[in-house]
C-alpha cells in the first residue's frame, strides 16, 4: 500500500475503534459539549445509525464526530459502516454558515459470495440559513471507495469462477457524488433533522441501483 | 500504555497489508474470467464483426438446435444439459452471445435487437452445411424472448421452436413478469445483498470488468430462499455482461419492443414449457405467450422454477425430444 492510503487506512481503523457527519443545528450549540445522534435512511439501502459527536470550543469551532450504522437484514453485522470525522465552520455569519466535513471509513459487506472490506473517505459541505430553532442547507460530497479487500467463498469459487483472485485491489473500487438539502427543528436539548438528495457516480454516466438518499435523524445534545 | 499498545497493533495491521501485492481490479482474470479476446485457447468464432464464444456437440450435419441463453446477459453454461440432445440425432450449438459470458465485450451504444438477430443468422450461416438442414430454436427465458424475436423477423427460416419461460414476447408481458418475479422487500438480507454493495464498487460506463463482477454479486439474489420464480439454487454462469443487460434495458424502456407482430405466421408447431413453481409465470402466463402463435402446445415441468433446464433436465429433456423428433 502507498503511504497516503496507509494514512487514510489508519485514520479509518481508528475511527472503527470508536465510533457521520452528523447534520446539525450550528445556531442552537452554544453551551452543548456532547451530542448523541440515532439515525434512520436510505441511500445504498435501508440503514440504520448511532452516533457521537464532541465540540471542541476554539476561535474556529469544530466538532469531532463518530457513527455506526448497519443495514437493514436478517443477518446481523455482515454488513456495516463506521465513519470518523471532523466537522468545521468555515463561515460563521450569525445566521448563514458554511461547513465541511471530512471523514474516514471502514465498511463491510458480506453475501452468499463474497466478503469486502473497504477502507474510504467522505468529503461534504454544507451552505446554509440557521436559526436557533431551525435551519435549512444545501450540501455536496463525494464518498469515495478508496481501497477493497476481497474474499471469495467457496460457492464463487465453484459455480462462478474458480481462479477468482483474493486479495487488496486498486485502483479505487468506488466513487459517488452525492447533493441535496438538510433541514432541521430544534427544541429543548433535541434536534430533528432530515437530509435528502440524489447519488451519481463519479463518471456522472451512471448511477447506482439506488440513486437517492433520504435520511431522518435526532440529536440529543448535552 | 494503552495508547501505545493501539499505535502497535494499528501498525502490525499496517504492515501486514502493505505486504500484500496490490491487485487491479480492471485486470481481465483478477475478479471475473477472461473472454474469447483475452484468451485465445477458448472456442470462439469470428462473426459479423465481433468474436462468440460456442460449443457444438454432435454431427454437423443433423438437423441444427441452438440454444439460446438467459439475460440479457447471463451466458450458455446452465444450459449444458441441452447437449444431451446431441446422442439423440441433433447437432446442438450453444453460443454466449454478443457482449455477455466470454464472447467480446462491446461500447453500450453498439447494442440493438437488429444486432442480436444478425449475429443470430451469421452463427447459423457459419455452421449450417446444407440448405435443407433444418433449424430448431430453444430458448430459455431471454433466450426464448429472442427465439420469438427471430422468427418475427424471418418466419420462414425456423423448423420448430421451444420457449422456456420466455420473460415477454412485448414490452407489456415483460412488465407483467418483472413487476410479478422481482419484488423487493427492504427490510430482507437477500434485498441488501444486491444493494449495499454499490458503495464499495463503481463501474464507468464501459468498463466491462467491473461491471460485469458486481452483476455477477447480484446473483444471489435470484435463489434466495422463497423466491417467487421457485429457483432452488445457484446454478453455474462464467460472466454476466451488465454493459448489454444495461444496453437493453435501456431500449426496452426507451424504444419499447413488440416481437409479436408477425408470429401468426408461423405455422409450426411450438412447445411452451414452464416450471411448476414459478409464481411469475404459470400455466396463465403461457398462455398468453401462446396464444399470438396458430399452433402449440404447453407443457408443465413439475416441481421446479425458471431454472427448469439445469435442474430438471430429465424431465424436461423427454419432452424437448418428443417435440423435436415430431418435427424432424
Amino acid at each position: 500500500m502507498k503511504p497516503t492510503k496507509i494514512i487514510i487506512v489508519a485514520i479509518a481503523l481508528i475511527g472503527s475503534l470508536h465510533l457521520y457527519s452528523q447534520t446539525l443545528n450550528w445556531n442552537s450549540l452554544d453551551s452543548t459539549k456532547h451530542i448523541v445522534n440515532v439515525g434512520i435512511g436510505w441511500d445504498y439501502s435501508l440503514y440504520y445509525s448511532l452516533g457521537y459527536a464532541y465540540k471542541v470550543d476554539t476561535n474556529t469551532p469544530f466538532i469531532l464526530h463518530a457513527n455506526f450504522s448497519i443495514p437493514s437484514g436478517e443477518t446481523l453485522l455482515d454488513d456495516f459502516k463506521t465513519k470518523i470525522g471532523v466537522q468545521v465552520i468555515l463561515l460563521n455569519k450569525p445566521n448563514l454558515k458554511g461547513a465541511l466535513s471530512l471523514n474516514g471509513i471502514y465498511r463491510r459487506y458480506e453475501n452468499p459470495l463474497v466478503r469486502l472490506q473497504n477502507f474510504g473517505s467522505e468529503f461534504k459541505g454544507s451552505f446554509g440559513y440557521y436559526k436557533p430553532r431551525w435551519f435549512v442547507a444545501g450540501e455536496v460530497g463525494f464518498d469515495k471507495a478508496i481501497v477493497t479487500h476481497f474474499k471469495h467463498s467457496q460457492s464463487y469459487r465453484e459455480i462462478i469462477y474458480q481462479d477468482v483472485k483474493d486479495g487488496w485491489y486498486e485502483p479505487t473500487t468506488g466513487g459517488h457524488f452525492l447533493y441535496g438539502i438538510q433541514s432541521g427543528y430544534s427544541f429543548k436539548k433535541s434536534d430533528i433533522t432530515l437530509n435528502i438528495g440524489f447519488v451519481t457516480t463519479q463518471d456522472f454516466k451512471t448511477t447506482p441501483l439506488i440513486p437517492y438518499y433520504l435520511m431522518f435523524g435526532y440529536n440529543y445534545k448535552i | 500504555m494503552n495508547t501505545k499498545i493501539l499505535s502497535i497493533v494499528i501498525l502490525t495491521c499496517l504492515l501486514i497489508m502493505s505486504c500484500d501485492k496490490e491487485l487491479d481490479i480492471n485486470e481481465p482474470g483478477n475478479l471475473v474470467p477472461k473472454t474469447v479476446v483475452e484468451d485465445p485457447n477458448l472456442p470462439s468464432i469470428s462473426i459479423n464483426e465481433t468474436l462468440l464464444h460456442v460449443e457444438t456437440y454432435g454431427n454437423p450435419d443433423n438437423s441444427i438446435v441452438v440454444f439460446l441463453h438467459g439475460g440479457p446477459g447471463a451466458d450458455y453454461q446452465n444450459g449444458l444439459h441441452v447437449k444431451q440432445l446431441a446422442d439423440n440425432g441433433y447437432f446442438v450449438l450453444f453460443y454466449d452471445q454478443r457482449g455477455t459470458g466470454l464472447s467480446q465485450r462491446h461500447d453500450k451504444e453498439s447494442y440493438s435487437i437488429q444486432l442480436y438477430l444478425d449475429d443470430l443468422s451469421s452463427v447459423i450461416e457459419h455452421y449450417r452445411t446444407s440448405p435443407n438442414q433444418k433449424i430448431f430454436l430453444f430458448g430459455h427465458s431471454w433466450g426464448a424472448m429472442l427465439a420469438a424475436a427471430y422468427i418475427n423477423s424471418y418466419p420462414d427460416s425456423i423448423d420448430g421452436a421451444i420457449f422456456a419461460e420466455a420473460g415477454g414476447f412485448n414490452k407489456q408481458l415483460l412488465d407483467e413478469y418483472g413487476e410479478a418475479s422481482r419484488k423487493l422487500n427492504l427490510f430482507s438480507e437477500a434485498t441488501n445483498d444486491v444493494m449495499y454493495f454499490d458503495q464499495f464498487l463503481t463501474g464507468k460506463q464501459n468498463e466491462h470488468e467491473i461491471l460485469d463482477y458486481k452483476l455477477s454479486l447480484a446473483s444471489s439474489f435470484s435463489y434466495t430462499n422463497g423466491n417467487d420464480e421457485g429457483i432452488e439454487g445457484p446454478s453455474p454462469f462464467w460472466r454476466n455482461g451488465a454493459v448489454v443487460l444495461q444496453a437493453f434495458m435501456d431500449i426496452a424502456e426507451n424504444e419499447g419492443f413488440d416481437f409479436t407482430t408477425n408470429l401468426n405466421q408461423f405455422q409450426t408447431n411450438v412447445l411452451f414449457i414452464y416450471g411448476e413453481n414459478n409464481k411469475s409465470y404459470g400455466l396463465g402466463f403461457a398462455q398468453k405467450e401462446a396464444a399470438f402463435f396458430p399452433n402449440s402446445e404447453i407443457v408443465q415441468i413439475d416441481d421446479t422454477g425458471h431454472e427448469m433446464i439445469y435442474f430438471k433436465w430429465n424431465a424436461v429433456h423427454p419432452i424437448v425430444l418428443n417435440y423435436l423428433n415430431s418435427l424432424n
